[in-house]
């Protein structure tokens, strides 16, 4: 009798393991690798991705600038660089995504943006579409990306010699205005908006920029992207004003600058030192964002850069 | 005085008499709730077969091209005991049975709700301006959703925004209650005034909150404006059951909310305990609109038209007027949905849109009909 | 049966008590009229009998049982209120409002059967409204109106039906169908009604007894010959009038003088009197 119970436990044993064992989930075959993307989540690759979404502008330069742009098979409909990227079928809007042109295109990688996190990312985790979400907050965050976005990719040369090349454009403008004086860099004044100014503050990656490239951001004291009244702006008297602008179109902003009357008593002003910056350069984090670094600084000090 | 008495006497006889023939005619003039049960019966199947023919329809359009054939190849193949195997690619079933199906189902358990919702509110505040939103159920739900937003807050995962918003709603309705009772009474002007200011603070917050993050403010946008986008079984699992308690509910009430159409002294003196009954529907109604809101953002018009547009053409008897509005709120924000993800596709219009153009010329329509009152 | 005692019930409305100490029976088969000033209290005292209104101190008793410990459902089976300006939703049908009468003695889930549309239909011939069953209730007059909820609470079939100035926009006709209407129910159902009514002359013809209130206090109570007399008219309603007694049935009849406070006129006032008051002495 105790035999027949014993034979039955093992029965029992053997077949709950049996079916443990095929329920058993991907199992790490050599060829996948697990990597933790910016919002933390773990994200688990089977072989080399061939079939690239990318839901936003910024990630889908990244993927052109590693030679990527053969896999790209869906993208936003705010990408417009390179132009090639018109040719591309567009899946989203930036904020709202056109799942069923998703599922459609059968990625095996979609690159996401951490905006999309609260409804985007986790629809697709739940139709089982691998999500990796770049969004840099500062520029080492952003040649990491590069390099993450190489390895997974399997692009790991073309993603370091980007990296290095781009460090090496940075350092040249860095070694320029390393040597500055405090009282030698300019006090800059950042606007995307007027009515209220929104300008950048500490943590953003144009305070980043504007300290590269030899300046002092009068908005620093502020944290991310926040206003700033008209009164405290002119107050501290800026010496350069940037002023950010969609290309083509009419830089409102400009013109209520340019007209102001307390504005007028800047220095910016009186020495004609108001620009006008690409919103797809700066607003973005793309290798581009290293031609808006030289930009910037020739702006700011057109003495040092010619 | 004797001659009054035998005048009394008189007249009773002669209605004595009178019962026999007021049968025949009570059956012609007037006949009983139940026998009118084929026509209540009528009504609904239709409109539920409507539901499911639009339904089916949606199915069959979307940014991507999906032949009708394999559609319903495709529905039949899920079905129990079915075993057919097709030539389509298991991406088409799962943009089918994953993407459009279970939006599908969730648009129409929004507008169920939405729908039943507006006419309770409508009938408790007998007010044809009332719709689910009025006491503070969007703007809480608003404020609740942009804080989950704007704070680094981790728990419950991709469900975050939804339990906040579901959360803000039922504290809005829950502080404005508080502030509108009076003793044990309920007074349904104040519950207004009440809602109304407390909605105009939440608002504020909110807007402040939108401001002070503008990274966030396209998401948040996009929140408030409304979407089923990204609609899922999961959702539908969650939030089935408080809407069928919420909905059971509010049937069971539906003979009491005709009577609550009289002022409040008439029906508690014809046996309903009114303070009870609002408070039950309230809550009820709350519920099924804070469950609605949470995973879908604010969607405005279903609640006000779809009531309406019931009243005109089946009357004002809740015990038709509750179901008929579930269904047709199904229908209209079906419509609006399958609108909204293929008139400009990929892009989405956000269903709030669609509801509003919609919404506009039906008001204006009801300002015309003056011939035929509709409240 | 339907007998009611109302035993020093105090009523208010915050701090000033509208009656004081009031106590009377209402029994089976007799309509009982309820009279006074205006703002003495007969409304309050309508409001109390259906539980709308709780009396601050004493009791009321329904078939010797209290009248809170009575469900309010029960309570609608047993008494029916005809208020003074009721509230009628627009849209609905006559027959709609009609058929919500019957609310009390429905259960949860169910709906008015054939016996129920019978009752239904008995009430508004009685009222005179059959042919208005399928009109919208915001096309009807007052008195048409008046008549809808008359027959609701018939349809609700009370032992106590309690009237708030029920004749108030009716027409003479009208009014005396109503008024007929319940006293012969009174009569032959033996069903206790109680009107309050401002016309003395309609209690008086149409009531069994008569309570004429005056500060919230009972000033007097008998048949309509013991309380329709002109000492209790000038002390309750400070008006002088003169009591005629009706040629077929004796009962008092209040026949009012033009001028009854008897005012002196100047002799200009008088010449404008006059052409308005020919037979002005």
């Amino acid at each position: 009798m105790k035999y027949f119970r014993l034979f039955v436990a093992i029965t029992i044993v053997g077949l709950l393991e049996l079916t443990s064992c095929s329920q058993e989930p991907s199992r790490q075959t050599p060829s996948s690798a697990i990597y933790t993307d910016d919002i933390g989540r773990i994200v688990q690759i089977q072989g080399i991705p061939q079939r690239i979404i990318s839901l936003s502008p910024s990630n889908t330069e990244m993927v052109y600038a590693l030679g990527l742009q053969d896999k790209l098979v869906g993208v936003t409909s705010y990408d417009n660089y390179p132009p090639d990227v018109k040719n591309k079928t567009v899946v989203s809007d930036y904020s709202t995504t056109d799942m069923e042109k998703i599922v459609n295109a059968k990625p095996d990688l979609v690159l996401a943006d951490s905006i999309q996190k609260n409804d985007t990312i986790p629809a697709l985790e739940k139709l089982g579409i691998n999500v990796y979400t770049m969004t840099p907050g500062n520029i080492d965050m952003f040649f990491n990306n590069l390099k993450m976005l190489g390895r997974i990719t399997s692009k790991t040369k073309e993603a370091d010699n980007l990296v290095s090349n781009l460090k090496s454009r940075v350092q040249a403008v860095a070694d320029k205005t390393a040597k500055l004086t405090d009282l030698q860099k300019p006090r800059v004044l950042f606007v995307t908006w007027h009515d209220p100014i929104w300008t950048a503050g500490s943590e953003t990656m144009i305070q980043y920029l504007i300290k590269q490239a030899g300046g002092t951001n009068i908005a620093s004291d502020l944290k991310g992207y926040a206003t700033i009244t008209l009164e405290t702006a002119v107050q501290r008297n800026p010496q350069v004003i940037i002023v950010m602008n969609s290309m083509g179109t009419q830089n409102i902003s400009l013109d209520f600058i340019k007209s102001n009357n307390q504005f007028k008593s800047t220095d910016a002003l009186k020495n004609a030192r108001v620009y006008e910056i690409d919103a797809d350069i700066f607003g973005r984090t793309t290798p581009r964002i290293v031609d808006g670094l030289e930009t910037l600084a020739k702006l700011i000090h057109p003495e040092l850069f010619k | 005085m004797n001659d009054q008495n035998t005048d009394r006497k008189q007249s009773t006889i002669m209605i004595n008499n009178h019962n026999e023939s007021v049968a025949h005619k009570t059956v012609r003039e007037l006949p009983a709730y139940s026998s009118r049960r084929f026509l209540r019966v009528i009504s609904i199947s239709g409109l539920m077969l409507a539901c499911i023919i639009i339904s089916v329809l949606a199915l069959t359009v979307g940014s991507v091209e999906i032949p009708f054939k394999t559609v319903w190849q495709i529905l039949i193949s899920h079905l129990p005991f079915v075993n057919l195997r097709g030539d389509w690619s298991s991406t088409t079933d799962m943009i089918i049975t994953g993407i459009r199906l279970p939006r599908i189902f969730m648009a129409g358990a929004v507008g169920t709700a939405l729908g039943v919702a507006g006419a309770t509110y409508q009938g408790l505040f007998r007010n044809p301006l009332a719709d689910p939103y009025l006491i503070g159920v969007a703007q809480g739900a608003a404020l609740g959703a942009v804080v989950g937003f704007v704070l680094p807050l981790t728990f419950g995962g991709s469900y975050l925004i939804p339990i906040l918003a579901f959360l803000g709603a039922l504290a809005a309705v829950s502080i404005v209650y508080l502030i509108a009772r009076v003793g044990r009474t309920l007074p349904m002007t104040t519950l207004i005034l009440a809602g109304v200011a407390i909605g105009s603070l939440l608002i504020s917050i909110t807007a402040y909150l939108t401001m002070i993050s503008a990274n966030k403010v396209h998401g948040i946008l996009s929140w408030l404006m409304g979407s089923f986008s990204i609609s899922g079984w999961d959702q539908l699992r969650l939030i089935s059951p408080f809407l069928a308690i919420g909905l059971v509910v509010i049937f069971l009430y539906s003979r009491q909310l005709n009577v609550m159409q009289l002022d409040e002294e008439q029906a508690q003196q014809l046996g309903i305990n009114v303070e009870r009954t609002k408070i039950i529907l309230l809550v009820s109604a709350t519920l099924i609109t804070a469950v609605a809101v949470c995973f879908v953002g604010t969607i405005g018009f279903v609640g006000i038209i779809v009531p309406h547009i019931v009243r005109l053409i089946w009357g004002p008897d809740h015990r038709l007027l509750l179901p008929l509005s579930a269904i047709a709120g199904a229908i209209l924000l079906i419509l609006a949905d399958t609108a909204s993800r293929t008139l400009m596709a990929p892009a989405e219009i956000p269903v709030g849109v669609i509801t509003a153009f919609l919404g506009a010329p039906f008001f204006l329509f009801l300002l015309r009909r003056k011939k035929k009152a509709v409240f | 049966m339907g007998k009611l005692e109302i035993q020093n019930i105090t009523l208010d409305y915050g701090q000033c008590p509208v009656i004081k100490d009031l106590s009377f029976q209402l029994r089976p088969g007799e309509l009982l009229g309820l009279v006074g000033p205006n703002g003495c209290g007969k409304t309050s005292v309508i409001k109390s009998l259906s539980r709308v209104l709780f009396p601050r101190s004493g009791r009321i008793l329904l078939d010797g049982k209290e009248l809170t410990r009575i469900s309010r459902n029960e309570l609608a089976r047993l008494i029916g209120v005809v208020p003074q300006n009721p509230y009628l939703p627009e849209t609905f049908t006559v027959s709609e409002v009609v058929i919500l009468g019957r609310n009390p003695h429905l259960r949860l889930l169910s709906g008015e059967s054939a016996k129920d549309m019978a009752i239904v239909w008995q009430a508004m011939e009685r009222t005179g409204i059959t042919h208005l069953a399928k009109r919208r209730i915001g096309e009807l007059s007052g008195g048409e109106k008046q008549r809808v909820t008359i027959a609701r609470v018939l349809a609700q079939e009370p032992q106590v039906i309690l009237l708030d100035e029920p004749t108030a926009n009716l027409d003479i006709c009208h009014q005396l169908d109503i008024l007929d209407l319940i006293t012969s129910l009174c009569y032959e159902k033996t069903i206790a009604g109680l009107i309050a009514i401002h016309d003395l002359n309609i209690a008086a013809q149409y009531c069994n007894r008569i309570i004429m209130l005056k500060n919230g206090q009972i000033h007097a109570e008998g048949t309509p010959e013991q309380v329709v007399t002109a000492e209790n008219v000038r002390e309750v309603f400070s008006a002088n009038v003169t009591i005629y007694r009706h040629p077929e049935n004796n009962l008092p009849m209040v026949l009012l003088n033009g001028n009854h406070r008897q005012q002196k006129y100047s002799s200009k006032e008088e010449k404008v009197v006059r052409r308005f008051i020919p037979d002005h002495s």
